[in-house]
């Protein structure tokens, strides 16, 4: 009978020996969650459904984050001071732009530490904004630098220091604009909006525009703007000439899929050449810039969507795969050993005051992805209710 | 403080590991055992003894791995509902007739609800929770680990269904999912409108189903890498649950809102993060005096008082057990009940903590007033291994858990421990 205790241990110990083995989470060393959400906060954080972290981007020691926000509600900007690993500053946008729902468009880096991003209004017909936005001093601080498109918010964005322009995709119209900062001109073009004919095949699979838009705008080392339109179609703005022309070359597609094709994120290798990832199907792919040939390099979960990609010092190209209704997947992709690597679902501790002790944080779903400026740290930003911001740090090339 | 008591079979016993209710030499000698047992039982205030516990099986489920926090009480029919399983595919809902003490299978709920090979249940873990309509509510769950990594891939989970069990007319009515993949931990029911809340594994989100309009709302996620497993709900139809801070976060059934309360639940110093994060174990109502009890995973017993509008008041009881041996948070407890003596009862052990050395279950009373609490029987891992169930009685004072006992053979059954399941009724003035 006494022998009962130590048979039920070792086969506790075997359980939980298997449990552990299955239960394996992304948790490298001097990894960390900061909290930037939390409702009814005695400290500074974000409230609930105002905090989706749709736009991220990394300025020295700034996590700088753009939030949407559910309808009726204002979305924030924020920062994020890596070293301290806590919130600093935050911004609530209906302080400064009245009516507006969400920052989605993605952050374009200006010169000087100057971050550009544009917002969608929270109701249809309204006037989406540009914004400015500084770290500077002890203070997050935030321009409104006026309306690109009237009727149109600003879908993704991107920014060139050297021309001092800015270029973007309207919503929902899907028309690419150049934004002129000396002169706060747009010029508008269409030949990225879906024609008639995309249109019907676009709503016979019931896709809105927010399906079907590009997510996200890179520039080359030419300055080139290159996006996606509809349908499944890559497209490269060049500013010296003004001329937007679509790549012969598709978006990688998984078949019958094409209607599900869109640029969800970017990143550019050392070498200049672009990498992508497809909203559809979840591949990764890379983009000559200069030939438009695309190579589809495949994908590392099963599950659709590829929401952040970035760089890191390592040489590795790090980024988000999946998300809703399952749970993100991140992943590493080495260009040289054309090599993929899931890395699982991320799992790192996060510590506020209230918590000092610690407490294990999931990032279920992942919506933007940045690189600090050395590469050596990467961060992601969550979609959720009350979303928080994971870090992890990335060694240098081996 | 404590009385100790031998290690193996408790003080009174008859030795043998259960009440057999479904066994047919039993059965037949039903009447005169009851005639007996008038005779037998102990005088109210009287010591508690193994025969204020009885143990009832469940018949015609040979493959039958365990129980979970899947109990409830019917005040409308006068009986008690149970979800086992054999933590696979396979899912019997039971009805306990208290009168006969009878316990049936009411058969497996992917034939009681039409449910295709493809969107298999593994278990109920919520609470079986009686709605304003006499029927049972309850919420089902994956269970495995295939349930939280396969997600999209053909053996993938589908995802958790809330389920609607008629008592009057023996009907299972299938309700629809929560979210895709995601499993269905727990529910409360609003006793005016019907309005179920619910919480999904492993993302945490809070889900409220309106059954007249079937209309599902996701209030999103409130919880960190851990889902804390139980809801419950107030005499207003409020509901609560903890955030990551172990705040609690109640939901208004009249506004439709959340209202997160300002200060973290109290617990020991030093809990490790993943108790906070795990929240509340169990729960024991007293409208009467206005107070629900609650048990944390970092063990400790609180009384909570709600109000209507705001959170309410907490008041830290305490641990739920002492001992020098181990920290203070380091107990488990995932049941609770409220006896007619006002005073608390619960079972302490599982998930590979334990209260007393040797690694037994312990079943405590906690006297609220005084603060007092005392062990008042120990079982063998063999007799019960862990235990779950909140606020389930009778008008006759009878409790009801859901009880598992430690079995090496169910090992390959199933993840989450080798036993197989049962039901404890306990009475603490009398034998049940």
């Amino acid at each position: 009978m006494k022998k009962i205790p130590f048979l039920f241990a070792l086969f506790l110990a075997a359980v939980l020996g298997r449990l552990n083995a299955e239960y394996k989470f992304f948790t490298p060393p001097g990894s960390f969650a900061v909290e930037v959400s939390l409702e009814n906060s005695p400290y500074p954080r974000l409230p609930a459904y105002r905090n989706a972290i749709t736009s991220l981007a990394v300025v020295g020691d700034w996590a700088v984050g753009g939030t949407s926000a559910e309808k009726g509600l204002s979305p924030f900007l924020f920062a994020v001071s890596l070293s301290d690993r806590r919130m600093a500053y935050s911004v609530d946008l209906k302080e400064l732009v009245a009516g507006q729902r969400a920052i989605r468009s993605g952050f374009g880096a200006g010169a000087t530490g100057v971050l550009y991003c544009g917002t969608i209004p929270d109701t249809a017909g309204g006037d989406g904004h540009l914004l400015e936005v500084l770290v500077e001093g002890r203070a997050l601080v935030v321009h409104d630098l006026g309306v690109p498109v009237r009727g149109q918010g600003v879908f993704a964005l991107t920014a060139d220091p050297g021309r001092e322009a800015l270029y973007g995709i309207t919503y929902p119209s899907g028309q690419f604009f150049a934004r002129d900062l000396k002169t706060s001109t747009t010029t508008l073009l269409s030949d990225t909006v879906p024609g008639e004919r995309d249109l019907v095949f676009l709503q016979n699979y019931a896709l809105e525009p927010a399906d079907y838009l590009c997510r996200r705008l890179i520039q080359d080392r030419k300055g080139r703007v290159f996006g996606s339109m509809p349908v499944n179609r890559l497209f490269r703005y060049d500013p010296d000439t003004g001329r937007l022309s679509v790549l012969e070359a598709e978006l990688p597609e998984g078949w019958g899929r094409r209607a599900l094709g869109r640029v969800d994120a970017w990143t550019m290798a050392p070498d200049g050449a672009l990498y992508g990832g497809c909203a559809g199907d979840g591949q990764l792919f890379r983009l000559d810039p200069d030939t438009g040939r695309v190579s589809n390099l495949g994908k590392p979960a099963q599950m659709p969507g590829m929401k952040g990609l970035a760089f890191a010092a390592d040489g590795r190209i790090y980024g988000v795969a999946g998300g809703a209704p399952g749970y993100a997947h991140l992943f590493c992709y080495d260009p040289a050993a054309q090599n993929f690597t899931d890395l699982g679902n991320p799992r790192f501790e996060m510590k506020a005051p209230g918590i000092e002790q610690g407490i294990w944080w999931r990032g279920f779903q992942i919506g933007t992805l940045a690189a600090t400026p050395d590469g050596r740290q990467i961060v992601m930003g969550e979609e959720e209710s009350l979303s928080q911001l994971l870090v992890f740090p990335v060694g240098p090339r081996r | 403080m404590f009385r100790s008591l031998e290690h193996g079979v408790a003080p009174g016993s008859s030795g043998r590991t259960a009440g057999s209710d479904e066994d047919p030499m039993i059965a037949g000698l039903l009447p005169l055992l009851l005639t007996l047992t008038a005779f037998l039982v102990p005088p109210a205030g009287a010591e508690i003894t193994a025969r204020n516990v009885r143990f009832v099986e469940y018949p015609d489920f040979p493959d039958a791995h365990s129980s979970w926090g899947s109990i409830g009480f019917s005040r409308t029919h006068g009986k008690v509902f149970v979800g086992v399983t054999n933590h696979r595919d396979r899912v019997g809902l039971y009805e306990y007739d208290p009168g006969p003490r009878r316990m049936r299978l009411c058969g497996f709920i992917a034939d009681l609800a039409n449910l295709r090979d493809f969107q298999w249940q593994a278990k109920i873990h919520s609470q079986i929770v009686e709605g304003p309509d006499g029927a049972m509510y309850f919420t089902t769950d994956g269970g495995e680990s295939r349930e939280e990594y396969l997600m999209e891939h053909p053996r993938g989970y589908a995802g958790g269904f809330f389920m609607r069990w008629d008592p009057a007319t023996n009907r299972m009515t299938n309700l629809g999912m929560g979210l895709p993949y995601e499993s269905l931990k727990d529910l409360a029911v609003d006793q005016a409108t019907g309005l179920i809340c619910a919480v999904s594994y492993p993302q945490v989100h809070f889900l409220t189903y309106d059954v007249r309009r079937n209309r599902l709302r996701d209030l999103g996620r409130l919880g960190s890498d851990h889902v804390p497993r139980v809801l419950f709900s107030d005499w207003w139809n409020n509901v609560y649950y903890p955030d990551w801070r172990q705040r609690l976060v109640k939901f208004e059934g009249d506004t439709g809102t959340m209202i997160f309360a300002g200060d973290s639940l109290p617990a020991f110093p030093g809990t490790p993060g993943e108790y906070i994060v795990t929240g509340i174990t169990a729960y024991a109502r007293d409208p009467g005096a206005g107070v629900i009890y609650l048990v944390t995973y970092g063990a400790k017993m609180l009384a909570f008082r709600p109000s209507q509008r705001g959170i309410g008041e907490v008041e830290d009881l305490g641990g739920i057990f002492d001992s020098p041996d181990k920290p203070a948070w380091n107990y488990y407890c995932p049941n609770l009940a409220l006896g007619e003596n006002g005073k608390l009862y619960y079972f302490i052990g599982g998930h590979g903590m334990y209260a007393v050395r040797g690694e037994s279950i312990v079943l405590m009373e906690f006297d609220p007033a005084s603060r007092r609490k005392r062990i008042v029987l120990e079982y063998p891992l063999r007799q019960i291994s862990e235990v779950t169930g909140s606020d389930v009685k009778d008008k006759q004072g009878n409790l009801y858990f859901a009880g598992r006992r430690s079995d090496p053979v169910a090992e390959e059954r199933g993840e989450s421990g080798a036993s197989r399941p049962f039901m404890i009724v306990f009475n603490p003035a009398r034998e049940p």
